[in-house]
């Protein structure tokens, strides 16, 4: 299963252009994608799931046209929006018996699929009382076992750990590594170690464009060399941030430890480089690119 | 001050960018236009036995004036009566909570915002007013005063009250939406039979529309000029066909000091309404409203969750262990989980009600249960009726809706059947009676009309994105046609309409609905 999209443009109006000549092949295996905000992330994942229209380009799933044949996609979908809701009058069966009924899935193992994504999202014991009781982090699980329903080929998942505790992440993170074996997983994320632990690939986009697409360690190397840490003092830190682009700081005892990106070829003193992570890589290309 | 005048302005912007608004004040257009009918018009809004008023400034202006604040203040409750809701749905409300602004300020804020968007459309028919004197009035001088006074003395202290009403409304019954409306007519009903039994006072004080001193002015003219006995004034739109009416030209009302003081009474009443509405405000905290089932509800589910000690089992839900797919692209769930939420939306007492008129709709005389029982009884599903359509964004599910099997041709027709299917079980007492006469007429005629008012609430959800517009719509709708209004007879009520044509024209109009409603769905889908 292959996903090409080529030169797709998305203009909500004149001034607004949400995404610009955007190409890449999106095949079996996860793609981690990444941005800032605006970036189009959005706006991708939802013309993939066909619900928004591009203005120009083209979208094939294994050569079917999804612009043009929206349904051959959708029998296939599963889609994790980013501010899903719920029908709170219904009950986890009942939500989910009712988008089966929309991907239409049916018959006798029906039940028995939901009675099982139910126990997998650990929500069987609270599957018969109305959805509009849950908390935020059971409704996030209920719209992942919604995403599973149809068994589907291309997953897209837009920011799917928020509300996610730190346990359920990690074992989110191991059930889209288990789902990747045979499809298409989209999954956008602003928190970059959901990506980086689990992305076979990763696109980094801005501005609506696509500034990178490749393997996450090709993408990490770009920033080899260019990464460093240096300790300085708390009343330093101030001007340093004036001078480099720091990505983080940890204070350690009377001293603050600075993680920064060399873009000039000015390295500060006393630095020692240090290995780049998907994150510095991340910043590094989208400051150089912004 | 400022940030009250800031909250007012976001608010009422809020409102009023919206297409439903802009659909409202075309219709407002429309209405303040027929206000004043042609010489030809088949329909009169204030009559008095066979007299009618010169078009003069004085007639144009108090009859528009007058109709304007009993028109606006019947319907613009519905209008407006949302503006809480709208800050809990988008938990705007919980931001609010935060700040410092008090109970009595927030709500206050409120009422003016919907007091503005009542003044917008009244603003609309003040002008359209103008223009229909220009356009009827003949020769007739025109004076300014004639227009300006009855709206600055009518409706804008009735609308005042109204806008406060609707506050108040959403503060103690909260989302109740259908028992608001009920209380609401039933008390703008109590208001019109005292104002009808008394004549309100003879100063008009106890009045808030001003409808007393009217009624007592023109009788009083038509009485002392042509001597007769009149005692009281129809106001409201009132089919009559071409009747040719005596004309008497008046001259409007003499302002009493005590009237014009009485309207600063009823904008006090306003203001009092809303400081005693906030002492009881939630402040957008519901924890005190959870009942106990909730409650226990809630700690089951906190100990659900932790004794299983775990959350997503991955291996639950691999592949190889989930069975094997099998595909059903039939409608009919579709159409049962439809109905199910149809079902279920609003509160359970409804049914009690909605039970106790069904019955009594096999028991009461047919006419009445056609041409009353029935259409209060589909109105009274209004609210399910105007989220046919609309739930999916307002619960943010059209994302799966949108992206699911061919949604045009399954899921659209399966929300529809769901809609239609409870208008016929709603009017299957009517129907069964029309069959047992052999009334065939009556029973295309009735489910022609299900199929309509179904058809109107989704292609008016679709169109507009809000249920606002249908609601307000149907409302006039079933005024109109529990006043016998021959064009508003969607059931086929009327005996003039068991005949061909009149099927024919409402089928034609659900044909036209079908498709329009098709296709902007089909845009809506794919344009997110």
């Amino acid at each position: 299963m292959a996903l090409t999209i080529t030169n797709l443009t998305k203009q909500y109006n004149t001034q607004k252009t949400a995404l610009t000549n955007y190409s890449i092949n999106i095949n079996k295996g996860v793609l981690g994608l990444l941005g800032p905000n605006g970036a189009g992330k959005s706006t991708l994942m939802k013309i993939i799931a066909t619900i928004s229209k591009p203005s120009v380009g083209t979208l094939l799933l294994d050569g079917v046209d999804i612009v043009q044949k929206p349904d051959t996609i959708r029998k296939v979908l599963g889609y994790l929006p980013q501010d899903f809701g719920v029908y709170p009058n219904l009950n986890a069966y009942e939500f989910l018996e009712y988008i089966a009924a929309m991907k239409g899935i049916g018959g006798k193992g029906l039940r028995q699929r939901i009675d099982l994504l139910l126990e997998g999202v650990n929500l069987t014991a609270d599957a018969k009382r109305p959805i509009g009781t849950y908390s935020g982090g059971m409704k996030q699980r209920i719209g992942i076992a919604q995403a599973l329903l149809n068994d589907p080929k291309v997953l897209i998942f837009d920011e799917p750990t928020v509300g996610l505790d730190p346990e359920e992440r990690m074992r989110f993170r191991q059930l889209i590594s288990d789902l990747a074996n045979d499809c298409i997983i989209i999954l956008s994320s602003h928190i970059v170690s959901d990506i980086d632990s689990i992305a076979d690939e990763v696109a980094i986009m801005q501005d609506g464009k696509l500034i990178t697409h490749a393997p996450q360690y090709d993408i990490i190397k770009q920033a080899e060399g260019r990464i460093f840490e240096v300790l300085l003092d708390n009343n330093a830190l101030n001007q340093f941030k004036n001078q480099y682009n720091v990505i983080n700081t940890a204070r350690q005892a009377d001293r603050i430890k600075v993680r920064y990106i060399d873009t000039k070829g000015n390295v500060a003193p006393e630095s020692i480089p240090v290995t780049a992570t998907l994150e510095d890589a991340y910043l590094f290309l989208t400051q150089k690119n912004g | 001050m400022q940030y009250l005048y800031n909250i007012i302005k976001a608010d009422y912007l809020q409102r009023t960018r919206s297409y439903s608004f802009l659909i409202t004040l075309a219709v407002t257009v429309f209405m303040a236009y027929s206000f004043v009918p042609p010489d030809t018009a088949s329909y009169t809004t204030l009559s008095a036995l066979g007299y009618k008023g010169v078009y003069n400034s004085a007639w144009v202006g108090y009859v528009s004036g007058i109709m304007t604040s009993f028109m606006l203040s019947f319907y613009g409750f519905l209008l407006v009566n949302s503006g809480i809701k709208k800050d809990i749905e988008t938990e705007v409300g919980l931001i609010i909570a935060t700040t410092p602004v008090t109970n009595f300020k927030y709500l206050l804020s409120k009422q003016l915002s919907n007091y503005l968007v009542l003044l917008t459309i009244t603003g609309i028919t003040f002008i359209v007013s103008i223009a229909v004197f220009l356009v009827r009035g003949t020769d007739q001088p025109f004076i300014l005063g004639n227009f300006v006074f009855p709206y600055l003395f009518f409706a804008i202290p009735a609308l005042f009250v109204v806008a406060a009403l609707a506050v108040t409304a959403e503060v103690f019954l909260g989302k109740r939406s259908i028992l608001q409306f009920i209380i609401y007519f039933l008390l703008f009903g109590i208001c019109m039979a005292f104002i009808n039994e008394k004549g309100g006072s003879d100063t008009g004080v106890f009045d808030p529309f001003g409808l007393s001193l009217m009624t007592k002015s023109i009788t009083q003219h038509i009485n002392t000029h042509f001597n007769e006995d009149i005692k009281s004034v129809s106001f409201g739109f009132i089919f009559n066909g071409h009747k040719t009416f005596k004309l008497f030209a008046w001259e409007g009302l003499n302002w009493t000091p005590i009237f014009i003081f009485s309207r600063l009474l009823w904008i006090g009443f306003g203001l009092g309404l809303i400081y005693i509405s906030s002492l009881f405000f939630h402040r957008f905290d519901f924890k005190q409203a959870v009942t106990i089932k909730k409650k226990k509800l809630q700690s089951a589910s906190a100990v659900s969750a932790t004794e299983a000690g775990q959350l997503i089992d991955p291996m639950r839900i691999s592949r190889s262990v989930l069975p094997a797919l099998s595909f059903n692209y039939g409608i009919y769930p579709l159409i049962k989980t439809e109905f199910l939420l149809l079902i279920r939306q609003g509160n359970k007492w409804l049914w009690l009600l909605n039970a106790a008129l069904w019955v009594a709709m096999f028991v009461a005389p047919f006419k009445y249960a056609y041409s009353y029982l029935l259409p209060v009884l589909l109105f009274l599903q209004v609210t399910r009726w105007s989220e046919l359509v609309t739930k999916e964004k307002t619960n943010r599910i059209h994302y799966f809706a949108y992206a699911s099997y061919k949604p045009l041709q399954r899921m659209l027709p399966a929300q529809i059947m769901a809609g239609i299917l409870l208008a016929i079980s709603l009017s299957l007492p009517v129907i069964i009676r029309s069959i047992s006469t052999s009334n065939l007429y009556a029973v295309i005629g009735l489910l022609n009309g299900a199929v309509l008012i179904v058809l109107l609430a989704v292609a008016l959800g679709i169109l507009t994105g809000g249920k606002k517009l249908f609601e307000v719509f149907f409302f006039l709708l079933t005024y109109a046609v529990i006043n016998q209004v021959p064009f508003a007879d969607y059931l086929g009520s009327l005996p003039d309409h068991h005949a061909p044509f009149f099927i024919w024209i409402v089928l034609m109009m659900n044909l036209t609905l079908t498709v329009v409603l098709f296709i902007a769905r089909r845009y809506q889908i794919r344009h997110l």
